[in-house]
């Protein structure tokens, strides 16, 4: 397999937007061919789109053609839409990735879009509730929010985890957003804030939570051998991993160790032939604050049950044992679900090349993951990027 | 020329449709486990087991993911459950789920499985984890059911 790169890409605004899900695909489409100078749209000869519910939120299905059209591409070699809910972008990564790699398409995009708000949203509730299991786990009112309350109650319990190391994560991430212009957030958020924000489903509060987002991303794969055409600054995909088990609540692994989490994250430092200490920054999925510090636990970078003092003793921010979320996380950018993974690899291409604003540039970083999670945590995906070409 | 102008009426409110609908399709023309259905109408919580590998199914079901056999049995699992984990839904409930906020939502330990259920008959403020629970069957309007669990008075 030829290794490959990302040469450039752009983004909408994240937000609650006064614009059509096709608005924002042309708005991140523009961005994205404009920051790859001499890469034009009939250069592009495929097109995988990471959507994760279109035919939902905004009743549409069949949405490559769509956004092929929409961005004067043509594509002549594959064309395909990814579907893995909040992981959707990422899964699109992957799969242009492979096609690259293979040599079945030689300039890709990847492009990510969810228009999440809708008239009335209950409705867009009414979507977010058949990710797990609809008639056995949905049935319930078992959406995410109470999922990822049930988890942070057994993990308080078992580990002494408590409301204020996850308000911790919310404020580190909502700090790092207020330095993103393109982040649904721009706000500090106190860990007073958080304990006192509406409660959404005890013990999760507001600012617990990452919020519905409108959004499009898209990024550009060539193989790495070509890169240099495009960029003097490209970035490297290097390694991944991915793991699935159970779907149901009874058939998942553990409810406070994320096994499958585990098993990616021993594949992504094996095929990337790194360490977990050699990870500069790490994009995690915080679609809930206690998310986060069950990912410090799985990726080993503390021992299980000690997320939420790793937290507390600041090793996450920028500056400690791995920068986490610098971007600002889903909690301070937003989860537009298919556009997250793009915007994840993104932000990282910005990082490596020093575009971002000082207060959260990881200065020197030379490695990142980014991590998805999806459904009731029983789906994990990780990428690994590198700044240079090893 | 004029341009024809014409407001036009349509129907406004439609009925929840079955695939916006979180209760399952029930009966022997939408599903093989039927049975679990019918079995629920008599008061009892079924699943299937697989005779090959005796591993005990959830969701009930019509062939056994562990070996593939679809020489199943049905067996009950009690009315007895216990809490292992709450919450309660306060925000952000679906369609058809609306007019009960706020209710409860558990995880409960019955019969050797972990199931998720709507908890009746107590305030989130009034559970805790390891509160002994008990079956309880809904029917709505249209004859279609489901269980539920309740917490056991002290
Ligand atoms: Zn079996």
């Amino acid at each position: 397999m030829k290794k490959v790169a990302i040469v450039g890409g752009g983004a909408s605004k994240c937000g609650r937007r006064e614009a059509s899900w096709r608005d924002l695909v042309q708005e991140a489409g523009k961005a994205m061919f404009e920051n790859v100078g001499n890469i034009s749209p009939k250069d592009v000869d495929s097109l995988i789109v990471g959507a994760a519910q279109p035919e939902r939120f905004v009743f549409q299905a069949h949405v490559t053609p769509m956004v092929a059209e929409c961005l004067g591409i043509t594509p002549r070699k594959v064309a395909a839409r990814t579907e893995l809910m909040c992981a959707s972008g990422q899964a699109a990564i992957r799969y242009a990735w492979a096609c690259v790699g293979s040599g079945m398409a030689d300039i890709a995009v990847v492009f990510g879009v969810e228009k999440m708000y809708m008239p009335d949203m209950t409705e867009a509730q009414t979507n977010m509730t058949c990710v797990l299991d609809r008639e056995w786990d949905g049935v319930n009112g078992l959406s995410a929010p109470p999922f990822f309350a049930m988890t942070a109650q057994r993990h308080m319990l078992e580990f002494g985890t408590t409301k204020e190391q996850m308000a911790l994560v919310s404020a580190k991430n909502h700090h790092y957003s207020t330095m993103n212009p393109a982040a649904h957030f721009q706000k500090e958020v106190t860990v007073e804030d958080v304990l006192k924000s509406i409660v959404i489903s005890p013990p999760l509060n507001l600012f617990d939570c990452s919020s519905i987002t409108d959004g499009a991303a898209g990024v550009i794969l060539v193989p790495a051998e070509d890169a240099k055409k495009y960029t003097d600054t490209p970035m490297y995909i290097v390694g991944t991993g991915q793991a699935s088990v159970g779907n149901v609540i009874n058939n998942l692994a553990n409810i406070t160790e994320w096994v499958p989490l585990k098993m990616a994250v021993q594949e992504t430092l094996r095929t990337a032939n790194i360490t977990r200490d050699e990870i500069d920054i790490a994009e995690l999925h915080d679609c809930f604050t206690i998310s986060e510090i069950m990912e410090y636990e799985a990726f080993g970078w503390c021992e299980k049950g000690s997320g939420g003092k790793f937290i507390e003793n600041g090793e996450p921010h920028i500056g400690g044992k791995v920068a986490v979320n610098p971007r600002g996380g889903l909690l301070g950018c937003g989860h537009p679900l298919g556009a997250t993974g793009i915007l994840q690899a993104l932000d990282i291409f910005q990082q490596f090349r020093g575009e971002v604003p000082q207060g959260r540039h990881v200065k020197g970083a030379e490695v990142a993951v980014a991590h998805n999670l999806s459904g009731a945590a029983n789906v994990h995906s990780i990428i690994a990027y590198s700044r240079d070409l090893k | 020329m004029t341009v024809e102008f014409e407001k036009i009426k349509r129907q406004n409110m439609i009925k929840l449709p079955y695939m916006l609908d979180f209760y399952p399709l029930q009966d022997a023309k939408f599903t093989r486990i039927d049975r679990f259905f019918q079995n629920l109408k008599e008061r009892k919580l079924t699943t299937t087991k697989c005779k090959a590998c005796g591993k005990v199914l959830w969701p009930p079901r019509i062939m056994c993911p562990e070996c593939f056999s679809e020489n199943l049995e049905w067996i009950n699992l009690g009315v007895d459950g216990e809490l292992y984990a709450f919450t309660e839904m306060k925000l952000g409930a679906p369609l058809g789920f609306v007019e009960d906020v706020p209710f409860c939502i558990g995880l409960v330990k019955i019969g050797g499985l972990l199931i998720s259920a709507r908890i009746d008959g107590a305030k989130y403020e009034d559970l805790k984890i390891g509160d002994k629970v008990t079956l309880k069957i809904i029917e709505l309007e249209d004859d279609r059911i489901f269980y539920r669990f309740c917490k056991v008075k002290e």
